[in-house]
C-alpha cells in the first residue's frame, strides 16, 4: 500500500509512476513533478520511475516557482 | 567599543506618530552632504496612487533626481521602504523592505523587495519610508531609533568591512541587550569596487542567537550605499509586535484571514515543496529535468551532475529550526548552513554561519559556472553576501567571462593569469575575493557584462556579435537564472520586465512551456500584463510573494484560472482591506500595480531607457547561438523548423537551420512585443499612451510633457 496525496493507494511490484499517474486518471492532470517521500520526479522520468511499497507520494502544483 | 568609534554628529529628535490603518503618514530624509535629518508627509494622493513600498520609493526618487542624474551623482537616492501590509506578524509573507536607487548598471531605478525586520522597523519608528541623498565625508552609520524617538548620524572609524561582522557589531552596540529590537541594512567591500554591490538586511535569530540576513541583491543599490558613504543604516524598534501595532481598520477581519492562509501553508507546504526545510532548492532538479536550469554561461539547460545541487544535498545541510526572515512567517525558507569552513579568503579554516543558499545563488554560482560541487557554491554564497555582492549578477557575470575565456575572445594574459573555464572553482572565488579588494581581473568582471562586452572590443579586439548574442544582459541587469530558450513567454518575462531581466515580474515558464496554458500571441500578451502587474502589488504592500503561489489550495486545479491562484488573490484584497479600510476587490489589486508599473516605464522614458530598443534580448535568450547548441538538441529545432516555420529541412547543414532558427524566432519576440505593448495601452515604440496615464491617474504635468516630447500623441 501506497499514499498519494494523503489518500491510501493500492501498490503493486514494479508500478511506475506513469503507470500510477494513470490509475488516478482525472485526479492528476497534467501533473508535471511529483515527489516520492523526500525525492522529487518529473514528467520525463515517469516511465522509468518505480514506486516502492509504503512510498508517500505526493502531487506536485508546478505552477509557480521564481 | 574596542577597534572602532562612532562620533555622533546629527541628532533628530521627533514625536512618533501613531501608526493609522498600516501607515505612519511620512517618510524621512537624510541628506549626508549637508548633514539634514526631516521628516516629510505623505499625502493622500502618495498613498491613493503609489500604495507605499516601491510605489513610494520611486515617488521619492522621482523627485530626487533628474534626467541627467548618474548613480554616483550626489542627489541619487537610496530608498527604502515597507508598505501598508507589511511588519503584519500573522499573515505570512508580511515583513518585506523594498529598496531602489538609480541603478549603476542600467542608469535606470531598480528595485529589489528583501526579508529582514529593517522595513516594519523603520514604519513602526515613525517612517513609512527612508530616502538617502548626498554623500558623506567620513564613513557614516545612520540610527533610526522608534523607542527613543530619534534619528542620529554617527562618523564612524574603524568598523569591520564585511556585512556579517559588522552586523553583529552595530547589533550589539544599539542593542541595549535586546539584540532582537535592532535590524541593520549594510553593504560590503566589493560593492565599492563593482557595479553589484548588494545590501544585506539583518533580523536577530534568537535561537541561534546571531545576525541573519536577506540580501536586496539586484542592480547594484549596494554600490551606490557604499559611495554615499554609508556604512550601516539601523533600525531600532520594540520586537514585541502584533497585529494591533499596524493598527488596522479591522482587526477581527485581518485575523480571520490571516490565519486562513497561515494554517493553509502550515498544513499543505509539507505535501508541496516543503519550503520550511528546503527552501527554493527543490527547484534545481526540476529546472534540470525540463532543461530550464542554466549550465555553462546559458548554453544548455540540463547536466548530468545537476542533482550535486539538488535538495537532497542541501536537505543535510541545512541548519535545522525555524529560519523565518520575519516574525511569524510560516513559509520560512531563509535556511542556512552552521559550521561551515571556507577553503579560501579571509575566513579560510574559520566556522561560518551562512544565510542561504537559494536556488538563484545555487544555479547562478553553481550550474551556470559549471560548478557542480555544494561547498563551492555555498562558499561562494558566503563571500559575495560578505562583500556584499548580488550573487545573481556574480554569477552571470562570472560566466560571460568564462565562455569568452573558453571561445578565446579573452586569455590569461587579459585575466591576470586565472585559467578562467568552465568548472575552475579556485579561479571563479578568486575572482570574488578580487572584487572585494578592488583588484585584478574581477574588478573587471565587476563592472557587469555590458561594460565588459564594450571593454573585451574595445582593449582585447574581441568580436562584439558573438558577445552581443552570449553576454546575458538586458537593459545592463544580468539575468537571473532561468532558462527561456523554449517559452516565449519568458522572452517576454525577461525581455519586457521594467528593471532589465529579473524573474520577480513574471515566472512563466512552467505555464507556457510545460502545461501549454497561453499558446496565442493574445494569450502570452494577457499574461505579460496580469503577472508583471500582480506581482509589482507584493512591493507595493511590504509583502513576499512565495505564499500566493508556492504553497497552492488542494482544489486550485479545479478553479477556472488556475494559474492566477484566485482563492489566494481573494485572500489578499481581503488583507488589504482589513488594514487600510481601503475596500478592494482582486481587480483592485491590479489596478494600482498598474500605475506604479507606467509610472516606472516613464521614469525608465525619463532616464533616456524606456523604449522598444531598450526591451531587447541577447540571442543566446531566444534560441541557441552555436552550431554546437543546436546540434545539441537537433531533434527539438529540426522539428520547429519544419512544423511551425515551414521550412524543408532535407539537405540543409547546421548553419543554414541556426541561421533560419534564428530569424523566425526574433520575428516572433518582436510580434509579443507588440502584443504585450497594446495590452499594456502603450505605443508601439513601447510608451504609454496619454490615455493610459490619465486613465491611471499618473498624468501628471512632468509625465505629460515627457510623453509628448518623446512623440506620443494627444
Amino acid at each position: 500500500m501506497i499514499r498519494v496525496a494523503g489518500a491510501e493507494h493500492p501498490w503493486r511490484p514494479g508500478m511506475t509512476v506513469a503507470a500510477l499517474l494513470a490509475e488516478l486518471a482525472g485526479d492528476a492532470p497534467g501533473c508535471p513533478v511529483v515527489r516520492i517521500d523526500n525525492e522529487y520526479v518529473s514528467r520525463s522520468n515517469f516511465a522509468k520511475t518505480i514506486v516502492p511499497d509504503n512510498a508517500e507520494v505526493f502531487l506536485i502544483p508546478m505552477i509557480a516557482g521564481g | 567599543m574596542p577597534g572602532h568609534d562612532l562620533k555622533l554628529v546629527k541628532t533628530f529628535n521627533y514625536q512618533r506618530p501613531a501608526i493609522d490603518r498600516g501607515y505612519a503618514n511620512q517618510t524621512l530624509h537624510l541628506d549626508l552632504s549637508r548633514l539634514t535629518i526631516t521628516a516629510r508627509p505623505v499625502s493622500g494622493q502618495m498613498k491613493e496612487l503609489f500604495i507605499g513600498g516601491k510605489g513610494f520609493d520611486l515617488w521619492l526618487l522621482w523627485n530626487a533626481v533628474k534626467p541627467t542624474t548618474r548613480w554616483n551623482d550626489p542627489e541619487n537616492a537610496v530608498c527604502i521602504a515597507c508598505g501598508p501590509l507589511g511588519g503584519t506578524p500573522a499573515y505570512p509573507g508580511s515583513g518585506k523592505s523594498i529598496a531602489a536607487a538609480i541603478s549603476p548598471l542600467t542608469g535606470a531605478p531598480i528595485d529589489s523587495n528583501v526579508g529582514g525586520y529593517f522595513g516594519p522597523y523603520l514604519k513602526y519608528a515613525g517612517f513609512d519610508a527612508l530616502e538617502v541623498q548626498g554623500k558623506a565625508d567620513q564613513e557614516a552609520v545612520v540610527l533610526i531609533d522608534g523607542i527613543d524617538q530619534k534619528v542620529e548620524i554617527f562618523a564612524a572609524a574603524g568598523l569591520p568591512e564585511d556585512a556579517y561582522e559588522l552586523s553583529e557589531v552595530m547589533t550589539a552596540h544599539f542593542a541595549q541587550g535586546k539584540p532582537r529590537d535592532i535590524s541593520v541594512v549594510s553593504t560590503g567591500a566589493g560593492a565599492k569596487h563593482t557595479f553589484f554591490g548588494c545590501l544585506n538586511f539583518s533580523w536577530y535569530d534568537p535561537k541561534r542567537k546571531r545576525a541573519r540576513y536577506k540580501q536586496a541583491g539586484r542592480g547594484g543599490i549596494g554600490t551606490v550605499f557604499a559611495d554615499k558613504g554609508l556604512k550601516a543604516l539601523v533600525a531600532r524598534w520594540d520586537s514585541g509586535i502584533s497585529v494591533d501595532t499596524n493598527a488596522p481598520a479591522d482587526r477581527e477581519r485581518l485575523k480571520k484571514v490571516a490565519k486562513l492562509h497561515s494554517r493553509e501553508i502550515v498544513e499543505l507546504d509539507p505535501t508541496q515543496n516543503e519550503m520550511a526545510v528546503i527552501g527554493t532548492t527543490h527547484l534545481v532538479t526540476i529546472m534540470d529535468d525540463h532543461d530550464l536550469l542554466p549550465t555553462h554561461n546559458f548554453r544548455y539547460g540540463s547536466h548530468r551532475e545537476a542533482a550535486n545541487l539538488g535538495q537532497a544535498v542541501f536537505r543535510r545541510l541545512f541548519d535545522p529550526g525555524y529560519d523565518g526572515c520575519w516574525m511569524g512567517c510560516t513559509v520560512a525558507c531563509s535556511h542556512g548552513v552552521r559550521d561551515f569552513t571556507p577553503l579560501s579568503g579571509p575566513y579560510r579554516g574559520r566556522k561560518v554561519f551562512v544565510d542561504g543558499p537559494e536556488y538563484e545563488t545555487v544555479a547562478g554560482c553553481g550550474s551556470l559556472l559549471g560548478i557542480f560541487d555544494s561547498h563551492t557554491v555555498i562558499e561562494l554564497n558566503f563571500y559575495c553576501d560578505a562583500y556584499g555582492l548580488d550573487t545573481i549578477s556574480v554569477g552571470t557575470a562570472t560566466a560571460f567571462a568564462m565562455e569568452c575565456f573558453e571561445l578565446g575572445l579573452i586569455d590569461a594574459r587579459h585575466t591576470g593569469g586565472l585559467e578562467l573555464y568552465f568548472g575552475n572553482r579556485a579561479a571563479a572565488l578568486e575572482i570574488v575575493h578580487q572584487m572585494a579588494r578592488g583588484e585584478g581581473f574581477g574588478r573587471v568582471v565587476g563592472q557587469g557584462v555590458r561594460r565588459m562586452k564594450r571593454l573585451f572590443a574595445e582593449k582585447f579586439g574581441a568580436d562584439p556579435a558573438i558577445m552581443a548574442d552570449i553576454g546575458m544582459e538586458s537593459k545592463g541587469l544580468e539575468f537571473s537564472e532561468y532558462m527561456t530558450k523554449e517559452s516565449l513567454a519568458q522572452q517576454g518575462g525577461y525581455g519586457l520586465a521594467l528593471k532589465g531581466p529579473q524573474h520577480d515580474e513574471a515566472w512563466l515558464i512552467f505555464l507556457d512551456m510545460v502545461h501549454n496554458f497561453m499558446p496565442t500571441f493574445e494569450q502570452k500578451a494577457e499574461a505579460l500584463h496580469w503577472f508583471p502587474m500582480f506581482r509589482t502589488w507584493f512591493s507595493l504592500c511590504g509583502l513576499c510573494k512565495l505564499p500566493w503561489n508556492d504553497i497552492i489550495p488542494e482544489d486550485n486545479r479545479s478553479t477556472p484560472e488556475p494559474a492566477k491562484v484566485m482563492k489566494h488573490v481573494g485572500w489578499y484584497a481581503e488583507f488589504f482591506s482589513s488594514v487600510t479600510g481601503r475596500e478592494s476587490a482582486p481587480e483592485d489589486l491590479i489596478r494600482m500595480s498598474e500605475a506604479v508599473y507606467n509610472f516606472q516605464r516613464v521614469f525608465n522614458l525619463r532616464m533616456g531607457f524606456g523604449r522598444r530598443e531598450h526591451d531587447a534580448l541577447p540571442y543566446r535568450a531566444v534560441g541557441p547561438v552555436t552550431e554546437l547548441e543546436y546540434e545539441s538538441r537537433a531533434e527539438r529545432y529540426d522539428k520547429q523548423l519544419a512544423t511551425a516555420c515551414k521550412v524543408d529541412i532535407a539537405g540543409k547543414n547546421t548553419a543554414e537551420k541556426l541561421a533560419l532558427l534564428r530569424a523566425f524566432r526574433e520575428q516572433q519576440y518582436e510580434t509579443l512585443k507588440d502584443a504585450v505593448y497594446q495590452r499594456r495601452g502603450w505605443t508601439p515604440e513601447g510608451i504609454p499612451t496619454l490615455a493610459t496615464v490619465r486613465r491611471l491617474g499618473i498624468d501628471f504635468p512632468e509625465v505629460v510633457a515627457l510623453l509628448t516630447v518623446n512623440g506620443v500623441a494627444a
